[in-house]
């Protein structure tokens, strides 16, 4: 047929197709292998926690303090509460400026500033977060001459921050024009469409943005050992009760909730681990529970929403 | 609403009422400078963090000079001397570092290929939020199930294994000599849980470079007669070469960065020579250990020091793969 | 018909499903061996999904479900043991938008034959020679084989493309619309390489274009969506391509052919 000659004249090609599909077949196969391997882990440690934590969760870990080395029962509510005043006071100090760099990047997205952002967003996103708490120990706990929920809110709040600009920016951008264009026709002024308009369309992806940052500060640990160090004895309920009844100031409240040092669920866990007492390691696979079911569950619940919208949007 | 603001905005500049006095009522001038002041901030911060750092350590870089980087000076961390030498805890990270990046490697992008070309859209999306999920598992609790349960089950036979094997081979045993802790604390387990955390993100990054490769590049090869394999090796992969080293760089730097499963699997010490079945320090463990302890201004100034050493490896490291991602973007946009 | 035709692939009573949507109904047609069979319609009638069906490559899509038979050479190429590989080595395809690979022209022509563990360097160079020349690309790369398969102009890297398809020498070559995306100039030399091509392949085109279809094809399959209801294709009509463009049967080809469809 062909007036050249055959080049594969020489080749057993029978033979050689059955060799190709076998090694086709041997390496897809072992791809699935690896992702079997990959996910193990999760499953590993998920049951394991959930089997070990469960058999030590009791209402006392979330509703007293912690007892003496040593002794049976207590609880990790220093901890609990802790965290809760730190990722709270991050989100309150990252929130707003991530947010407001967002709209920068939106209405200026070319700008020499914009791009130099854009690269620092990424370094600080990549700086491992314990040289961020040698930072927030330089610049708050040195000053202040003592550690504070203050100072691991401000770190956490750093970290928190690449994460938030990063998807409010994704999610902004994805507002049509003309929606902020026609509030601008109408006379409104640049930051009420912004915020009246724009954000409120935007609302369920940066919303997931700063439950994945959230999620992200509850569980980081290294940042917060040498700012807020930990403290047995917080109790922010107790510090209300007694402003009230010594009729001190809110300033005093809050300055006993944010000027001394705190602890936070995962310093904790990583405390009780290592300690050669039974019950305290007890304890840390519960808190190991507690604190993977929050960072999961919302993990969980942002990424299916943000999908669920995302169909919703795209068919 | 006053007249002047309904106008087009030529006429009413031409009826020039005082500029500033316009801007300022209207709100935009001042939410213009907002825009700016936290765009500015949140940029300068990065760098405020590296000069702070730079800063406080000045103590301990005027004392030791190049030395504390220097794998050839006396190793020494005496907080008792006030003498620092970084170099074993420098070792520390670069060895598990490296290790779990070998190991992580062919293995991430394994599942990326797995998950991009083959898995079936319904077992694709379970696998892709499971991947997300290995990834947000906090790390401490990656330690603490480190500790209790993956070293005395894989880290201690694989270690006594390789000790066995690997460690009477004449210049390997330096390696692999010695024998591994009862405990499994040492450096080969802080690699291997290094394995499982970074796998997740260099999998997930090596997944989207391969989704962006064009539809049209695979029924180009498929259609000359190549299997699937023959596909994803000849052409994906080489298409998507520099987003995949893009992101192990990514996970390289995740690696060296990680402190708590790390601190809580490697056994903190200093000593430790070269074996990887003996314990040691990384440069974040040993901040992560000593830092709320350390006592004198030098020991404090060095374990600063350590962390600028971080922050230039990762800075240089985010700077490397971005400019990667970025040029495998670009490829996709042209085309 | 002067000469007696041998038939090289044959479609017989072919439908498409993807999932729930049918692509295509019963069609038949056949294409002759070293002849060039056109197959054109309006768009959406459903030409790509039979072109792509002919070398499998439908068989990526999900969902995807055939009835009918294809053979080649009078084998099923859908029958259950078929080798899908060795179905797509010996019908190549050229594709709407050139795709070659990001890597040298060389390489790009050398990759088929590679898969096949050709290695010697003399004998790839002749390969890529006779495969570039045959796509009549050769006096214009021989200087710059080592540089990018995407470094030359759009035209010729469809051609690029061709000699690509015929290095692993196909014996059928299917081309989805390949000067769709191509200035006139470029177009030309397409249309002409088929007439060279066409002594050693059978090529089937699809193309909606139809002066082209005149221009290249010795048979014309005339396609179009069974009824209006439906938003399934068929093959309406096919004969040799003067009698469709001169002569046709079927009202329906005569009103697109002459320009007053729809």
């Amino acid at each position: 047929m062909n007036a050249e000659t055959n080049i594969f004249a020489g080749l057993d090609m029978a033979r050689l197709d059955k060799r190709r599909r076998r090694i086709n077949r041997i390496m897809l196969s072992l791809t699935a292998v690896a992702t079997l391997f990959a996910v193990i882990p999760l499953f590993w440690i998920t049951i394991y926690v959930i089997i070990k934590g469960g058999s030590y969760l009791n209402l006392d870990l979330f509703i007293h303090l912690p007892q003496a080395m040593g002794t049976e029962g207590g609880g990790v509510l220093h901890a609990i509460e802790g965290s809760a005043v730190m990722v709270l006071f991050a989100s309150i100090f990252a929130i707003p400026p991530a947010l407001l760099a967002a709209f920068y990047l939106l209405h200026h997205p070319n700008t020499p500033l914009a791009n130099f952002l854009r690269f620092s967003t990424d370094l600080l996103s990549g700086i491992p977060s314990i040289v961020v708490g040698l930072f927030g120990y330089a610049v708050i706990v040195i000053v202040q001459k003592h550690y504070s929920a203050l100072a691991g809110s401000v770190v956490l709040a750093i970290i928190m921050l690449p994460v938030i600009l990063r998807s409010a920016e994704e999610m902004l951008k994805l507002v049509p024009q003309e929606l902020r264009e026609g509030a601008l026709a109408l006379g409104s002024p640049e930051w009420k469409s912004a915020l009246t308009v724009v954000l409120p369309a935007a609302a369920e992806g940066v919303v997931t943005g700063i439950m994945l940052g959230i999620a992200r500060a509850a569980g980081e640990t290294a940042p917060l050992i040498f700012t807020a160090l930990g403290n047995d004895n917080y109790e922010i309920f107790q510090y209300i009760r007694q402003t009230i009844q010594y009729r001190q100031g809110v300033g005093e409240a809050f300055k006993l909730i944010l000027e001394q040092p705190t602890d936070a669920l995962p310093l904790t866990l990583w405390k009780y681990a290592q300690q050669p007492y039974p019950e305290r390691v007890q304890q840390a696979w519960a808190v190991a529970l507690v604190l993977m079911l929050f960072v999961l569950s919302l993990n969980i619940a942002a990424r299916l929403w943000l999908a669920k919208r995302r169909r919703q949007r795209y068919g | 609403m006053p007249v002047s603001e309904s106008l087009p905005p030529h006429k009413a500049q031409k009826r020039t009422p005082p500029a500033l006095w316009v801007a300022l009522r209207h709100g935009d001038a001042l939410w213009d400078a907002l825009l700016w002041l936290s765009a500015a901030l949140t940029t300068v911060l990065v760098f405020w963090i590296g000069w702070k750092l730079w800063v406080d350590s000045a103590l301990s870089r005027a004392a030791t000079g190049w030395d504390f980087v220097s794998p050839w000076a006396p190793p020494s961390w005496n907080p008792v001397l006030d003498k620092f030498h970084a170099w074993p805890a420098i070792y520390g990270s670069l060895v598990t570092s490296l290790i779990a990046l070998l190991v992580a490697t062919p293995f991430s992008i394994a599942v990326a290929i797995f998950l991009a070309e083959l898995a079936p859209s319904r077992i694709r999306q379970i696998l892709n939020y499971m991947v997300e999920m290995l990834a947000a598992v906090p790390s401490v609790v990656y330690g603490l199930w480190g500790i209790y349960v993956f070293l005395p089950l894989v880290v201690v036979p694989l270690g006594k294994f390789l000790g066995a094997t690997l460690g009477q081979v004449p210049g390997l045993d330096v390696f692999f000599g010695g024998t591994i802790p009862d405990s499994g604390l040492s450096r080969l387990g802080a690699s291997l849980i290094l394995v499982l955390m970074i796998t997740p993100t260099i999998a997930a990054v090596t997944r989207d470079v391969f989704q962006a490769i064009p539809q049209s590049q695979r029924e180009a090869s498929l259609a000359l007669g190549a299997t699937q394999w023959e596909t994803t090796w000849r052409v994906l992969i080489p298409y998507g070469l520099s987003g995949i080293l893009g992101a192990v760089i990514l996970g390289l730097g995740r690696a060296i960065g990680e402190t708590m499963a790390v601190t809580m699997v490697i056994g903190n010490t200093t000593g430790g020579g070269w074996s990887i079945l003996r314990p040691g320090y990384t440069m974040a463990s040993i901040i992560a250990n000593e830092f709320a302890e350390a006592v004198s201004g030098m020991h404090t100034a060095a374990l600063v020091e350590i962390g600028v050493v971080l922050f230039v490896i990762t800075f240089l490291l985010n700077l490397f793969s971005r400019y990667l991602v970025w040029r495998v973007n670009r490829k996709v946009i042209v085309r | 018909m002067p000469e007696k035709q041998t038939i090289k692939i044959d479609i017989r009573d072919v439908s498409v499903h993807y999932g729930t949507f049918q692509a295509l109904t019963g069609v038949s047609m056949p294409a002759y061996e070293n002849k060039v069979t056109a197959i054109i319609g309006p768009s959406g009638c459903g030409k790509s999904t039979l072109l792509r069906s002919i070398n499998r490559m439908n068989d990526l899509v999900p969902h995807f479900r055939i009835e009918g038979t294809v053979t080649l050479d009078g084998e099923d190429i859908y029958a259950p043991r078929r080798d899908v590989v060795d179905i797509r080595r010996r019908i190549g395809m050229v594709f709407q938008r050139p795709n070659p690979f990001p890597m040298s022209i060389y390489n790009n022509v050398a990759y088929g034959p590679r898969l096949y563990h050709i290695r010697s360097k003399n004998v790839l160079d002749e390969i890529v020679e006779r495969s570039l020349r045959q796509a009549a690309l050769w006096e214009e790369v021989k200087d710059k084989l080592h540089q990018s398969g995407l470094s030359i102009s759009g035209g010729q890297q469809q051609r690029l493309c061709i000699a690509r398809a015929i290095a692993v020498q196909p014996e059928v070559i299917l081309m989805d619309e390949p000067a769709s995306a191509l200035d006139p100039i470029a177009t030309l030399k397409i249309e002409e390489l088929m007439h060279e091509l066409k002594k050693n392949y059978t090529i089937i085109i699809v193309t909606h274009n139809m002066q082209q279809a005149a221009r290249v094809s010795d048979y014309t399959a005339m396609m179009m969506l069974s009824d209006s209801e439906s938003r399934s294709g068929t093959v309406i009509e096919f004969d040799e391509t003067e009698r469709i463009f001169t002569n046709p049967k079927d009202k329906r080809t005569e009103d697109y052919v002459t320009g007053r469809f729809g």
